[in-house]
């Protein structure tokens, strides 16, 4: 079997896609940004309306990462592309 | 409560018939040449896309038990029960991650269950042992949980629920579950995945209504908020302080972020949720699918809403206090008093095809769990397919007999504290089955010891934690005092296994104890072969490389 082909992934849309996924983790974990109930919006206190919101913002966020992580059009798939991809793989 | 409402009654059979008819239909849906593979009927093919996908995953992980859990937590304690919410945001980018790695090696070698990962990337029959049982013991007291939730409807619908002869009171109970394995036995998990598209238009149907019209009837937000505000400050005559809060208070930061974040890390360990991403056809339907649901998310939050709703309505607080302080009937009895009778009966049916989809999903996600880690494994090396697709069509029966015995004979409370401490446990798989798809840097015994300890200290936590008011009392929440900060016990729990998981890899390293066969390969991880499960080869996806030589 020969090397199985690699879908080349730029390095910088993967770090990209992991900046944008920890941004929307970090915004639910962090409790203090919104265990508040100012500024209210409408009659629901800033804990439960932020909340709300920051769900479908984090599927825009996942949406955004899964455009960036999907396949590349394999433009540099050689073999610098293919040890790119993986970081720390196994032996 | 005590008769029965004929219309809601009506509307709950109905839909519940449907049910099982599309159960036993599914049999037929996308059929194989034969049934009698784990791949077929474990994981429905292998073949489900991203509409699919989503129905199942969106079925499998928003179970009957969160609709009524979630909101009776928010009812109880306020602010404390947005957990959930916080919960479901952070999971799926946090899964986005990992999943498509894990669904690429599963594929390559034909893994069905997590455990059968374990085994192949760390050769230790021990290891994978560890993760298969803590998959089964942590999803049994779930499916029992489902039952639990179809309980509280049918206690609101009057249904058997208050009949002094024990057998009568369990008889609609029993006859849902008999049905539910019927066809779970015949038609393997395209049964659920069928089904869910019933069960969620009905879910996100009931809650988009319920949002829009029962705020209108209780007077606004501003009143529901005001009410629940103002009821969560009085105090508790039974704990002597305040009921809950109505914004989480600094003091709970702590424990309301590694609550979110703990149960996050663990959804995608449950054995059933991996089941679902095993079961997609392509890597990106796996990608493609975290992102889209959050969509579930949003319901979710809405749903723990329902708990304020509740809250401001003086018959479910009447309710309540009639069935013993059960708030778990605060959903159920918000239908009942609000919605008319055919409305509240498709809110019930909701709830009730909410449990028996995560059931039937959990209880195939164990079955296969026993037959290839266990019964395959160490009794049985050389079964063959049809012999495990057998076996595993008799423990999933075994199973849900099990939950139902679990739900029957033992009280309530005994489910709630196992499924309590499943979450805990469950996370304990998580290093060698997320950090496996990364690294073989870990060494398998010392993977194997850390999960040991961390299995025995949440536990040990979680056994200590008083109920609110009462010395001396067990597993009274999932939370407990840490270094003197009040966190999630399976956070605790999962730092120890980590670091114990380190220093034994330096130790086990430094004495160059055997480290076991890896059968996977770096490129597996990323592999993305087509549709068929039998071709083990990764290939390109059509069209991106135009010219290129073939993969082989």
């Amino acid at each position: 079997m020969v090397q199985p082909q690699r879908r080349a992934r730029n390095p910088l849309s993967a770090a990209v896609a992991t900046v944008l996924l920890l941004i929307g983790v970090i915004g639910a974990f962090w409790v203090p940004i919104y265990a508040r109930s100012a500024p209210k919006l409408g009659d629901f206190p800033f804990f439960y309306w932020f909340q709300l919101i920051w769900m479908p913002v984090v599927m825009v966020l996942c949406y955004l990462a899964y455009l960036l992580m999907r396949t590349a059009p394999a433009v540099a798939d050689d073999a610098n592309g293919a040890a790119a991809t993986d970081g720390q793989g196994a032996k | 409560m005590t008769h029965i409402n004929a219309v809601s009654f009506t509307i709950v059979i109905v839909l519940f018939a449907v049910v099982t008819v599309t159960g036993f239909a599914a049999a037929r849906w996308r059929r194989a040449e034969s049934i009698l593979h784990l791949n077929e009927w474990g994981l429905g093919g292998r073949g489900f896309g991203t509409f699919v996908t989503w129905f199942l995953l969106g079925g499998d992980l928003y179970t009957a038990y969160t609709f009524i859990a979630v909101p009776a937590l928010v009812y109880g304690t306020g602010a404390a029960g947005f957990y959930a919410l916080s919960y479901t945001i952070m999971v799926f980018p946090i899964v986005l991650v990992f999943a498509p790695r894990l669904w690429s090696i599963a594929r390559v070698h034909g893994y069905v269950t997590p455990a059968d990962f374990v085994r192949g990337r760390y050769g230790s029959r021990g290891l994978a042992l560890a993760v298969a049982c803590t998959g089964i013991l942590a999803t049994m007291p779930y499916i029992a949980l489902q039952l639990v939730g179809i309980q509280a409807v049918l206690t609101v619908l009057g249904v058997g629920g208050t009949s002094a002869n024990g057998f009568i009171r369990d008889l609609p109970l029993l006859i849902a579950f008999i049905l539910l394995a019927a066809y779970t036995y015949f038609s393997g998990l395209r049964a659920p995945a069928l089904i869910a598209f019933l069960k969620d238009t009905l879910v996100y149907v009931m809650v988009i209504v319920a949002v829009l019209y029962i705020p209108t009837k209780l007077g606004g937000w501003g009143h529901i908020f005001g009410v629940a505000s103002t009821h969560l400050k009085t105090i508790n005559p039974k704990t002597h302080k305040p009921f809950g809060s109505f914004i989480v208070l600094p003091a709970g930061e702590w424990a309301y972020a590694t609550l979110a974040l703990g149960s996050a890390l663990a959804l995608f360990m449950y054995p059933h949720a991996i089941t679902g991403v095993f079961a997609a056809k392509r890597r990106d339907v796996i990608r493609r699918n975290m992102a889209m649901l959050p969509l579930y998310s949003i319901v979710l939050g809405l749903i723990a809403l329902l708990g304020y709703m509740a809250l401001a309505t003086p018959a479910v607080n009447a309710g309540v206090k009639a069935g013993g302080g059960n708030a778990q009937l605060s959903v159920p009895l918000l239908f009942e008093h609000m919605f008319p009778s055919w409305f509240a009966g498709v809110g019930y049916s909701a709830i009730v095809i909410g449990a028996l989809v995560p059931a039937a999903i959990m209880s195939i996600a164990a079955a296969n769990l026993f037959t290839r880690n266990i019964y395959r494994e160490f009794f049985r090396p050389g079964a063959s397919d049809a012999e495990q697709t057998r076996v595993a069509q008799f423990v999933s029966l075994i199973v849900k007999a099990g939950a139902l015995v679990f739900v029957l004979a033992l009280p309530k409370t005994f489910s709630i504290n196992l499924q309590l401490l499943g979450g805990i446990w469950i996370l304990q798989t998580f290093p060698s089955i997320v950090a496996g798809l990364y690294t073989r840097w870990f060494h398998r015994w010392a993977l194997l010891i850390g999960w040991a300890a961390a299995m025995v200290y949440g536990t040990i936590q979680a056994y200590r934690a008083p109920v609110g008011g009462q010395a001396h009392s067990h597993f009274g929440g999932s939370t407990a005092p840490v270094l003197g900060h009040v966190m999630y016990i399976a956070i605790a729990a999962f730092v120890l296994n980590l670091a114990i998981a380190v220093v034994g890899t330096v130790v086990f390293r430094a004495l160059r104890l055997p480290e076991g066969a890896d059968e996977t390969l770096p490129h597996q991880f990323t592999a993305n072969p087509e549709a068929s499960a039998a071709a083990p080869v990764p290939a390109t996806v059509p069209g991106t490389r135009p010219g290129s030589p073939s993969a082989t």
